[in-house]
């Protein structure tokens, strides 16, 4: 690689001292299907639009919301084949390191850890940035609630709510008046299918948008199945 | 003669009531010749967590070097301090990557959880963990210590009397070692703080 | 040799009971521990069952190396391997200083071992090396004395007794034998000292140490020693002496036992706890450093 022609890094600043790569990049996450997620005093709730180009879709067989460590998870909003590598590459990190310390990773290491891999791909020759932004939410040892947000370009928030790709600009603004301290998961999780729904082309189903949570009660990341999506857009109804 | 005799060593952590105590003797030798009588066996890993080292002593001074660097770049990074569980799997991990050319040490680890309760454990020179409630024991007359703390240990100990205990035991069995000796050191962990305190012994 | 042929209870009565007859013709040489009948010359070669092949001292090399004083390792019989004995010849008689501790590899085994062995009240023999070796060839070194002195109406010279030990150990060379011994005491030529061990070395000489903690005890006798020395200056070097091995060598230490002979005889002057003179020596060492 070292001696090739195209060894530079892709994403090298423009003569306005701007990294464009990382610019298109957000572009691609801006066009991505909503994702969003809240932070509540007991849980944390992740949700994201799964609607397709084509009615023939099974929409069973794509996964957007995955399962990271046992009491955290990733959901993103742009090019899915990249969200996969970073899938597989956050689950290894997080494997090894319960394997050298016997102790699940914490959420804010696992973002560390996956920022850094972000970082590296926005200055390494031979390789374009991740067309993906990340909800990261999870739960420590500690039982406190946590969300985060990656970017193609390395840098992470946290957030007590937030969203993500095409519909985020409303999605935000709902969420800002929605959100109160106070709130407890089952009402995050009414508020974030409601937020969905805001920006929702037709009708939502428990088969086209999918939810992950982490609940105080046993700590553990979990996807809601399409039964237990439909139970709550039922009861909002 | 073994290798992790050749400088000699005794070593006892062991658990009392909302507090854990750590002991070792002072004796470094060239087998059977005695080089000084204040070597550093025991380390301490952070207020609640210490360690000793039994074995080698280039080997004790070169793990604790390696230790410390582990544990501040992990408190760094976490921004909170290792737990004695961690430590152990670290340490134990630390020695297995070294399984075909071992540190030749046998660590003791003493540290309290984040609960306040005593975490004891020792495991072998290529990390195989044991993991104990009362005592663990290590050295050159590690067969003289678990006869003393089997003797002497009793269940719920105040600090005082853990003291005591840890200081009888370490004392009478390194009388029957000549490799080990020259009196001693014992610290005593507690949630308010760490007594350590100097013990004389026989000079011979 | 006769010995076997004689009747125990016919010659002791002929020491007991009769005058020494320089005239007798029979064989015995004096003195020589061949010569005492087969029963009591407990030792004599022969008496001990050997393997039964044509070199037993090499088989004993090459399979007990464990019981035999050249094998160190994993031995399982008790050795009093570690230790430090010295004695020295001064003006006012010799000093014999010795440890106590026995260790059976690095486990202290006992801490109040007699290393000074009474052979009679006018000898002393020291102990170091296989504590088995040492106490029984010196007790049969105090037999072979005391027939010695039955049979010429004096006491044995210590040049004679020490020659006596060095010709057993001759006769039983290779065998593994473990000892390093000082053979003390005053006779007709006033105090002697010499050194015996297991290869059969006799050595006569002003002092010596012997054991693992020897090297120690040389330094400060090395740096010490003059002949000049009063009996408490001579008494307080042999313990120093004693105390620096036992601080340094793992395998010396517990109690110093010391003793002074004279013209009249062995006297035993102290048996000291070597941890008590640490700080006896640490609070001199204060003293000296206020004062300088």
């Amino acid at each position: 690689m070292g001696d090739s022609a195209y060894s530079f890094s892709l994403t090298t600043f423009s003569r306005t001292g701007k990294l464009l790569q990382i610019e298109y990049a957000l572009n691609a996450v801006a066009n991505g299907r909503t994702a969003l997620g809240i932070a509540a005093t007991d849980g944390v709730v992740i949700a994201t639009d799964k609607k397709f180009g084509s009615s023939l879709v099974d929409a069973s067989q794509v996964r957007k919301v995955e399962k990271i460590t046992d009491g955290s998870g990733f959901v993103y909003a742009g090019v899915g084949p990249d969200y996969r590598v970073l899938v597989r590459k956050a689950r290894k990190t997080a494997q090894a390191y319960f394997r050298e310390y016997r102790e699940t990773m914490p959420v804010g290491q696992l973002v560390k850890s996956t920022a850094s891999v972000m970082q590296e791909y926005t200055q390494s020759g031979g390789v374009r940035p991740f067309g993906v932004s990340l909800l990261v939410a999870g739960m420590d040892g500690d039982g406190v609630p946590r969300l985060f947000q990656v970017d193609p370009s390395g840098a992470y928030f946290g957030w007590k709510a937030t969203a993500i790709g095409k519909g985020y600009v409303n999605a935000n603004n709902f969420l800002e008046k929605r959100y109160q301290e106070d709130m407890e998961l089952e009402d995050a999780i009414h508020t974030a299918l409601l937020t969905l729904r805001e920006g929702f082309e037709g009708e939502m189903n428990g088969h086209n948008i999918e939810v992950g949570v982490v609940s105080k009660n046993d700590g553990k990341f979990r996807l809601l199945t399409p039964e237990q999506i439909q139970d709550y857009l039922d009861e909002a109804n | 003669m073994s290798i992790l005799e050749y400088n000699g060593a005794a070593i006892i952590g062991m658990a009392g009531k909302d507090c854990v105590g750590i002991a070792s003797d002072n004796r470094l030798g060239i087998q059977y010749q005695t080089v000084a009588m204040d070597f550093k066996k025991i380390f301490k890993m952070n207020d609640r967590l210490f360690v000793g080292l039994a074995g080698l002593a280039t080997d004790v001074q070169t793990l604790d070097q390696l230790l410390r660097f582990r544990m501040s770049l992990y408190e760094l990074r976490e921004e909170r301090e290792m737990t004695p569980r961690v430590f152990t799997n670290l340490l134990s991990n630390m020695l297995y990557e070294k399984r075909f050319g071992p540190y030749f040490c046998e660590p003791i680890i003493a540290g309290l959880d984040e609960k306040g309760a005593p975490h004891l454990a020792t495991m072998d020179l290529i990390g195989a963990q044991a993991l104990a409630k009362d005592f663990v024991v290590a050295g050159t007359c590690e067969g003289n210590l678990y006869g003393m703390c089997e003797t002497l240990w009793k269940p719920d100990m105040d600090k005082e009397v853990l003291f005591e205990t840890l200081a009888q035991a370490l004392l009478a069995s390194v009388d029957r070692d000549a490799l080990s000796g020259w009196g001693g050191v014992v610290h005593i962990i507690t949630k308010e703080g760490v007594i350590s305190r100097e013990l004389k012994g026989r000079q011979d | 040799m006769f010995g076997s042929s004689l009747v125990i209870g016919d010659d002791i009565l002929d020491i007991g009971s009769h005058k020494f007859d320089a005239g007798r013709t029979d064989q015995r040489a004096i003195g020589s521990g061949a010569m005492i009948p087969a029963r009591l010359a407990l030792g004599e070669p022969g008496q001990f069952d050997v393997p039964d092949v044509p070199d037993p001292a090499h088989f004993c090399r090459n399979n007990f190396a464990s019981a035999c004083g050249n094998g160190d390792q994993g031995q399982s019989v008790k050795f009093a391997k570690g230790t430090t004995t010295l004695a020295f010849k001064f003006d006012g008689g010799i000093i014999v200083s010795v440890d106590s501790r026995s260790t059976m590899g690095a486990y202290i085994a006992s801490g109040t071992v007699k290393k000074v062995i009474e052979i009679n009240p006018f000898l002393l023999g020291t102990m170091a090396g296989g504590a088995a070796d040492c106490s029984f060839w010196e007790r049969n070194l105090g037999t072979q004395c005391r027939m010695y002195e039955l049979r010429n109406k004096k006491r044995i010279t210590v040049a004679a007794a020490s020659k006596l030990l060095a010709n057993t150990m001759n006769s039983y060379r290779g065998y593994g034998l473990s000892m390093g011994t000082m053979i003390t005491g005053w006779d007709g030529t006033g105090p002697q000292l010499y050194y015996v061990d297991n290869d059969g070395t006799r050595l006569h000489g002003r002092y010596f140490s012997v054991g693992s903690g020897s090297t120690y005890a040389y330094g400060v006798l090395d740096t010490y020693y003059r002949t000049d020395l009063t009996v408490d200056e001579a008494i307080d070097l042999g313990k120093r002496a004693i105390y620096h091995a036992c601080h340094r060598d793992a395998m010396s230490g517990s109690i110093n036992n010391l003793y002074h002979v004279t013209r009249d005889g062995w006297v035993k002057i102290h048996a000291i706890d070597v941890n008590d003179m640490h700080y006896e020596y640490l609070e001199e060492k204060r003293n000296a450093m206020a004062s300088s």
